[in-house]
């Protein structure tokens, strides 16, 4: 049974050279489902939990997150509960639009000017459960963890996204006051984003604490388990006042 | 001759000083519990003060004593008025001739009007056969500006027959050609009366009232002194009024109080004045004695005189007065050398301008009275002139802090006047001028001394502004600018700019507040309120509230109203310069954003599209590099600054990925001793030198290994890139667009570049920025 793929982008010379990344990444059978916009997006994806190949679900899902009838964060957010690694492709590489992005539940990042090499091994390693954090995304990790969500007026609601789209699709915490379990790190978790964020590699990393590589992948993988987990509770909030769930 | 009228209070709030400068050592040496100097003071708006202990205690009193003194002054106005309108007086004007001789000048009489240009040899009245003769002598009013004894007994003797032959129903006027015509003198009619008249009654009230209210209004022993001076002037100018009313014949009882009277005001003036000089602006060592001397000097001529025993009285009082008057010069002097008070300074000036101009006076009057056919009437107007400037002044004085533009141009046309008037008599003296041509080159010279001097005189008694206009708008923006980027330093900003406009010799931050700028201290301080410039530097309760600056130009002048107004005025300016500046701010930053979205989403997607269908790898990369670069330049765009140790780990972290896809191991070190905040510009040249140099290895060294070291310490930035590849001869590469860009972004940033082979093998290149804040970023 071919593994099935979602890839969500405007751009049809794009949306090839993304498929060639996927078939390249994997030696799986893939069947890759292309979408041009939100509209058909949610469509493949309603259809592949109710349609006639009910029960076999996207394995991944690739998002741009500029479409032409809205921004590829409404997908994610719809699609917090969706069984599927879901990846964000974009061209803008700042923490202010990635960070809601990964808010949202997605599990990596890819940057769509890197090289087709580059990008295979990326999207290789988030599929494996090793996805990438940028300096700027660790320091706002450490903020958002620090200081609990910010809300609107919190501490990083002065950097503003390049998209004002973003803004109102961004999901808006509601939570304050004390951090829940899931809202804190671990002293070693908070290590390895404090290195991240000074721009030490993995392998620094692991050499700087003590520990294996994987175990520092581990750590990562956790924060952003972390990250999706309190997000999703606010996404889930906001979803319900949008009446998008 | 002047003193000031208020008191200070010493509320002192707790004050910081600012700055010190050498200037202000001696200043410094005093204590504040000398009384005589307070940070702050009171001025005539603040009658009711809210010292409520105080005022509801004296208030009561204090205003009932000023309603009845203000009706004792009108009900004596009145009466005075009607006592002369009761004096009876022919309708006729004399005027004196070349030959020394009394003819009639013109006359509103009937009979008299046919004898215009007689001359008049004497009067009688009624039945009465005596004759009493008539000399120029009976013109002159005054008995006080009669110089020689001889002349003024004999004036006397001249009024005493005339005011006989008045006191008749009918007064018979004897001609020379022995016409005899007879009139019936006839009481003042209210409008007949002379306007000079009412001019000096009016001055005279109004100084008789303000030494009232500056003595109640604070009670002290130099305003007690201020209140004397005032009063015995008030006094001089009532008896100039009445004698202004009279054209032949004064009441003998006025004639002999005209001098020891006139003569014991002028003396008492004087001596108020040394006494007011001693205790103010501050109390000068021995001012008792000096005080009780200066009395002492004054009354004793008044008593001699009044006992008929003082030869030469004209002299004794003109010398005794000017002598008095240098001595409180002196006294000034020595008070501005032990504390640098303005208003010493422009007491001292007003002084020196008053005793210059009696001096001057006194010897054109000296030297013209020996002479025959002497204009009679010149000594008169003189003195008289010379009295309303004197009173000018001692209406100005309480008023120095405000500023009055009005009394200042009319006291110094008074003193102009009393200048030309003397001129006028010495020219007729020393050098036997016609009347009219002495009149006209005095006036022309006065005059041209008054349009010529005028504004070096203003602003030497008041001084000038510091600043050029200019350097004024230049200050402003400037300071704006820092008040923008540092609100906290608000307050010194502030107090360098009054510093520059005022060049005060103390500017100290206080807690104290006021609504709006303020003279303090009788104009020795100007109180400034710090204003809220920047919407995040809330009111805070902890801040200084005002500055107080003191001693404007360097001690030299007083504050006044304008100044305060002035300082108001730039305050408001500053104010919405920075309101602008941050608009403009905003407004930037707005549309910069949007450009960044618009050539983020435009040319980006462009751009990417292209780049999937290169045609090459190279081409791929070309627009790989343009794309990156973009995203610098809309990620510049978007951001205002970064920090360097933030921008160090996204360099590191982008080139480690850059590197590692390209298999070359990357030996980063990045060392900083202060960890500054890039400027967009810094941020996006250094951004792209590192990964044009990143680049330029990855694509063309082959290499194995990159080395960056980047150090940042004492603003000077070395960036070392050396890599073990195979190139060679750096000074033969061709210098394309990346190196190029390279070296463009270097000197952007005001630096260095270079590239030199290593051994065994590969390039370094060295990037040297010496002084990164100055540099054109």
């Amino acid at each position: 049974m071919p593994v099935k793929v979602l890839i969500v982008e405007d751009n049809p010379v794009a949306r090839s050279f993304l498929s060639r990344v996927v078939r390249e990444s994997f030696s799986d059978a893939l069947m890759i489902t292309e979408a041009g916009d939100l509209e058909t997006a949610r469509r493949q994806v309603e259809l592949s939990r109710s349609g006639p190949s009910a029960g076999d679900p996207f394995k991944l899902v690739l998002v741009d997150l500029e479409l032409p009838d809205g921004n590829g964060m409404e997908l994610l957010a719809e699609l917090a509960q969706y069984p599927a690694t879901k990846i964000v492709t974009t061209l803008y590489s700042d923490d202010d639009h990635l960070f809601p992005a990964l808010q949202c539940g997605a599990d990596g990042y890819l940057l769509k000017e890197d090289r087709f090499e580059v990008l295979v091994e990326e999207l290789q390693k988030i599929v494996r459960g090793q996805p990438p954090l940028s300096p700027a995304i660790a320091r706002r990790l450490l903020t958002h963890f620090r200081h609990g969500p910010p809300g609107p007026g919190g501490p990083n609601s002065a950097a503003m996204p390049l998209l004002s789209g973003l803004q109102t699709s961004r999901p808006v915490p509601s939570g304050r006051g004390a951090p829940l379990d899931h809202e804190r790190l671990t002293p070693r978790e908070s290590e390895v984003l404090t290195y991240l964020s000074k721009g030490f590699t993995i392998k620094e990393i692991a050499s700087l604490m003590g520990i294996k590589w994987f175990t520092v992948n581990d750590h990562i993988k956790s924060i952003y388990k972390k990250l999706n987990v309190s997000s999703r509770a606010e996404a889930a909030v906001l979803a319900s006042k949008q009446g998008l769930v | 001759m002047a003193q000031n009228a208020f008191e200070p209070r010493n509320g002192v709030g707790r004050s910081s000083r600012l700055s010190d400068s050498p200037h202000d050592s001696s200043h410094h040496s005093h204590s504040p519990g000398q009384g005589v100097d307070s940070h702050f003071d009171s001025a005539l708006n603040e009658l009711a003060p809210p010292r409520a202990w105080q005022s509801s205690r004296w208030m009561g009193w204090r205003l009932r004593l000023l309603v009845v003194l203000t009706l004792l002054g009108c009900v004596g106005v009145f009466a005075l008025t009607s006592v002369v309108i009761g004096m009876r007086h022919v309708d006729a004007m004399w005027s004196v001739n070349a030959q020394g001789q009394i003819q009639l000048a013109d006359s509103n009489e009937p009979a008299l009007k046919a004898h215009r240009g007689h001359v008049l040899v004497g009067v009688s009245g009624g039945d009465d056969p005596r004759i009493a003769p008539v000399d120029p002598l009976a013109l002159k009013r005054s008995a006080r500006w009669v110089i020689d004894d001889a002349m003024r007994a004999h004036q006397r003797e001249l009024h005493a027959g005339l005011a006989a032959a008045f006191a008749q129903p009918q007064v018979k006027f004897h001609f020379a050609d022995g016409v005899v015509v007879s009139v019936e003198p006839q009481p003042h009619a209210l409008i007949g009366l002379p306007l000079i008249y009412w001019f000096l009654l009016g001055v005279a009230l109004a100084l008789y009232m303000l030494a009232v209210i500056v003595l109640l209004s604070r009670p002290s022993v130099r305003n007690v002194a201020y209140l004397v001076m005032a009063w015995c002037q008030a006094g001089n100018l009532v008896f100039i009024a009445i004698e202004s009313t009279l054209e032949l014949g004064l009441p003998d009882a006025f004639l002999a109080l005209d001098m020891p009277v006139r003569m014991a005001f002028d003396l008492v003036t004087a001596a108020a004045m040394v006494n007011a000089v001693c205790l103010h602006p501050r109390r000068l060592p021995g001012s008792g004695w000096i005080a009780i001397a200066a009395w002492a000097a004054a009354l004793g001529p008044v008593v001699l005189l009044s006992l008929q025993r003082l030869p030469h009285a004209w002299w004794w009082a003109q010398c005794s007065v000017a002598a008095l008057g240098l001595l409180a010069i002196a006294l000034l002097s020595w008070s501005y050398h032990l504390e640098r008070h303005p208003f010493a300074i422009v007491l001292r000036r007003f002084g020196i301008v008053t005793i210059s101009t009696w001096s001057l006076l006194t010897l054109a009057l000296g030297v013209s009275s020996n002479l025959a056919g002497m204009p009679h009437n010149i000594a008169d107007v003189g003195s008289m002139i010379w009295y309303v400037f004197l009173a000018s002044l001692l209406l100005l004085v309480p008023f120095l802090a405000r500023s009055q533009t009005f009394m200042r141009e009319f006291s110094l046309l008074a003193a102009i006047s009393t200048v030309a008037t003397s001129l006028d008599l010495l020219f007729v003296a020393v050098f036997s001028l016609g009347q009219f041509a002495s009149l006209t080159l005095s006036l022309f010279v006065s005059l041209a001394v008054y349009s010529g001097a005028r504004q070096w005189i203003l602003n030497q008694l008041l001084g000038s502004s510091m600043l050029t206009t200019e350097r004024m708008f230049e200050q402003l923006y400037r300071i704006a600018r820092e008040v923008e980027a540092q609100p906290e330093r608000t307050p010194a900003l502030l107090t360098q700019l009054l510093r520059d406009l005022f060049d005060p010799l103390e500017a100290n931050l206080v807690e104290r507040q006021t609504a709006r700028t303020r003279v303090a201290t009788d104009g020795s301080g100007l109180l400034v309120p710090l204003p809220a410039l920047t919407p995040s530097a809330a009111p805070n309760a902890a801040l200084p509230a005002s500055v107080m600056i003191r001693f404007a130009h360097r001690g030299r002048r007083l504050f006044t109203s304008e100044d305060a107004r002035l300082t108001d005025r730039i305050v408001e300016q500053l104010r919405r310069a920075v309101y602008f500046d941050r608009a403009v701010e905003q407004g930037r930053s707005e549309e910069r954003l949007r450009l960044a979205q618009d050539l983020h989403d435009d040319i980006g997607a462009r751009l990417l599209t292209l780049m999937y269908k290169a045609q090459s790898p190279e081409m791929e990369d070309y627009v790989r590099h343009t794309l990156q670069d973009l995203k610098t330049l809309t990620r510049g765009l978007a951001a205002s600054n970064h920090r360097l140790s933030h921008a160090a780990a996204e360099w590191k972290a982008d080139l480690t990925q850059r590197l590692t896809a390209a298999h070359i191991e990357l030996k980063w070190s990045f060392n900083f001793d202060e960890d500054i905040l890039l400027s967009v510009v810094q941020w996006s040249a250094l951004t792209r030198v590192l990964r044009e140099l990143v680049s330029n290895a990855i694509a063309h060294a082959q290499a194995q290994q990159l080395e960056i070291d980047f150090t940042f310490a004492n603003d000077r930035v070395e960036l070392v890139i050396s890599d073990d590849g195979i190139g060679r001869e750096p000074r033969a590469w061709s210098h394309g667009l990346g190196l190029g860009g390279v070296r463009k972004r270097v000197k952007q940033l005001g630096g260095q570049v270079e590239w030199r082979e290593v051994a065994p093998h590969g390039i370094c290149c060295r990037v040297v920025i010496r002084n990164l804040s100055a540099g054109h970023g």
